[in-house]
């Protein structure tokens, strides 16, 4: 087996040595800042509420922590975790998992309450602020889970949260 | 297997239905319209990614070891394979030892194009696709018939009765909140119970020797982050060098694909979770031949957003079983016949060749000239339907006679009838003008 993957990558990379010399274009320049980043949040299907509001709103919600182990998580009826920023254009929140109880909690949860306090324009800008030593693992997480795959039905909770609240703190 | 034209006349002979196809695909082409005319820079977008993808094609070699590299050094265990054969064997090799038989995927076309679901079946273990659409199409033993939105060519009746036959839903119920709600309990019995998930890649990165998954129902995520093993299975195209190239190409896949501003989400494996093994098998399957290609090499810059499928006349209006590929549409059309070109030698001739699939394109492929290509290679290699061969023969030698030519134009401006034969697909569902008293030639003589 070993033998066959090595001779397999041998093969593969032999295959590529003639190399043209086509220059990566370097950064994106130019684009547009005008976003609004509650407007996106809007389009990907997700609420904002004030601090106040969710307190009324989810008085029994659970906090990031780190005892819960990946099922328990699945009983957790409404998780808060803390966003590292939100993107403008596309109302999507960075999460690493230094600041998640579980990889899989902002999924399995029935219901999400995620805090924001920073937000920058675009995707560019996000990538740039992430241009440090790396996490284990992240994601950009924009709305609820939905799936449209049923006649092209919007339906909103297909596997992940049912709902995401995200709470801007200044 | 029935040719895409044969199978195109079976789907259209729903009319009613055609229509509807037609128009739910053109629905989804017009929310990317929309969604890409809200940036002023989505012009400059797909020239940046464009360039980027030139660029990791003509150094793909580096890239794909420094990606390795990188992988590795984050504790992932990277695989090679050749062909489709090399890569089932690795992946069953890693999965053989543990005890449980069943296990989940999500939406890879990649382990499609390998058959792997097949292969594992044959060996004893059960592959759950997890996105909503695929199980669908699995439940019915269905290929997915678009990559985006597998069940697209499903009404939600046919969802319905395919979910009370397999999960024992209500007969007669047909609310997509109702099934999918259906669909979320069965599939969150698997995510909890699995050791195992397979996953695809959209993009793995170079520079970090991370790669990014995005869906939009969270699937993919529910099943890597449960199990003891994830496997990611990516084609040696999907690598970028940055990691802030991310950037560019998940503005643009999104949007392009179903009109959103991004999925709702875009995960980043980077380390495998403590106690936790992470594999990537790196799969060729003609990719290289592709790419020692220069006519059809950046058809492998190609990000899977669908796009092209759901602007196509053709694509529509025949649907995506016509094309007996897992990838269809005008892009599959140009990538099947690289990994076989007899079997696929009808696909490069399912296309107008209007150029909408080029227009639309994120990463600027050339789709529509290289679905020319294909037919001119096809033709020389013998491989081309043999009607088509023999009316392009017929009519070359016509052109070469002007003689013949003018004889047969008057006979045939006389009994114009004679064309619409069984010999002439032309005729077909279309209403022909009726031919002029007299030629060109001779107007222009009378003058």
């Amino acid at each position: 087996m070993v033998q066959k993957t090595m001779s397999a990558r041998n093969q593969i990379l032999a295959k590529m040595e003639s190399c043209e010399d086509v220059k990566h274009p370097g950064a994106f320049l130019g684009a547009s800042e005008d976003f609004d980043f509650r407007a996106s949040l809007e389009v990907v299907g997700a609420r904002v509420l004030t601090v106040e509001e969710l307190e009324i709103e989810f008085p029994g919600r659970r906090r990031y922590d780190k005892t819960m182990d990946g099922l328990s998580l699945a009983e957790v009826e409404v998780l808060e975790i803390d966003g590292e920023f939100g993107v403008a254009e596309n109302g999507a929140i960075w999460l690493t998992e230094e600041a998640l109880p579980h990889r899989v909690a902002p999924f399995i949860c029935q219901h999400l309450v995620i805090n924001v306090s920073k937000i920058l324009p675009h995707m560019h800008a996000a990538y740039a602020a992430l241009n440090k030593p790396n996490g284990s693992f992240g994601l950009f997480l924009a709305g609820p889970s939905k799936t449209a795959d049923i006649e092209q039905s919007l339906v909103i909770g297909a596997h992940g949260a049912r709902s995401l609240t995200v709470v801007i703190r200044t | 297997m029935s040719s895409h034209a044969e199978a195109s006349e079976k789907f259209i002979a729903d009319a009613a239905r055609t229509d509807w196809h037609d128009e739910t695909l053109w629905f989804v082409r017009a929310k990317r319209d929309k969604a890409s005319k809200v940036l002023p820079e989505w012009e400059a977008l797909r020239e940046h990614a464009s360039q980027i993808k030139d660029h990791t094609l003509a150094n793909l070699g580096e890239y794909l070891q420094a990606f390795e590299a990188k992988a590795q050094a984050n504790g992932i265990q990277v695989h090679w394979a050749s062909d489709a054969a090399e890569h089932n064997a690795i992946v069953h090799g890693i999965i053989a030892s543990q005890e449980s038989k069943v296990l989940v995927k999500s939406k890879s076309m990649l382990t499609e194009e390998c058959h792997l679901n097949d292969y594992l079946a044959k060996k004893g273990i059960e592959v759950v696709d997890t996105d909503l659409g695929e199980r669908i199409v699995q439940f019915r033993k269905e290929p997915p018939s678009h990559i985006v939105l597998p069940a697209i060519h499903l009404k939600k009746e046919d969802v319905g009765e395919t979910f009370h036959q397999h999960l024992g839903t209500p007969k007669g119920n047909k609310d997509p909140q109702f099934l999918t709600e259906a669909a979320r309990q069965h599939l969150r019995g698997h995510f909890l119970a699995s050791e195992v998930a397979i996953t695809g890649v959209n993009f793995a990165v170079a520079e970090t020797g991370e790669f990014v998954v995005c869906t939009n129902e969270g699937n993919a995520d529910m099943g890597a982050h449960l199990a003891k093993i994830h496997i990611a299975c990516m084609g040696i195209e999907k690598i970028i060098p940055k990691r802030e190239d991310l950037a560019i190409f998940l503005r643009l896949l999104a949007r392009s694909a179903t009109g959103q501003l991004i999925t709702t989400y875009s995960s980043h494996f980077h380390q495998p979770r403590e106690g936790q093994q992470m594999h990537i098998v790196l799969l060729d399957n003609g990719r290289t031949r592709q790419l020692a290609d220069p006519k059809y090499k950046n058809s492998l810059k190609c990000i899977r957003c669908a796009a092209c499928f759901n602007t196509c006349p053709v694509y529509r209006r025949s649907g995506g079983h016509s094309y007996h590929q897992p990838v269809a549409g005008p892009i599959g059309s140009i990538l099947a016949p690289n990994i076989d070109k007899k079997a696929n030698a009808d696909l490069p001739f399912a296309s107008t060749l209007c150029g909408s699939c080029s227009n639309v394109c994120p990463v600027k492929i050339n789709i529509h000239e290289q679905l020319w290509f294909w037919r001119q290679d096809l033709m020389a290699a013998g491989l081309a339907p043999a009607s088509k061969k023999i009316g392009m023969q017929f009519m070359a030698f016509v052109l070469a006679h002007p003689v013949i030519y003018r004889l047969g134009g008057s006979l045939l401006r006389r009994f114009a009838s004679l064309l619409n034969n069984r010999l002439n697909p032309w005729y077909k569902q279309r209403e022909m003008p009726v031919a002029p008293k007299e030629s060109f030639q001779e107007w222009y003589k009378k003058r």
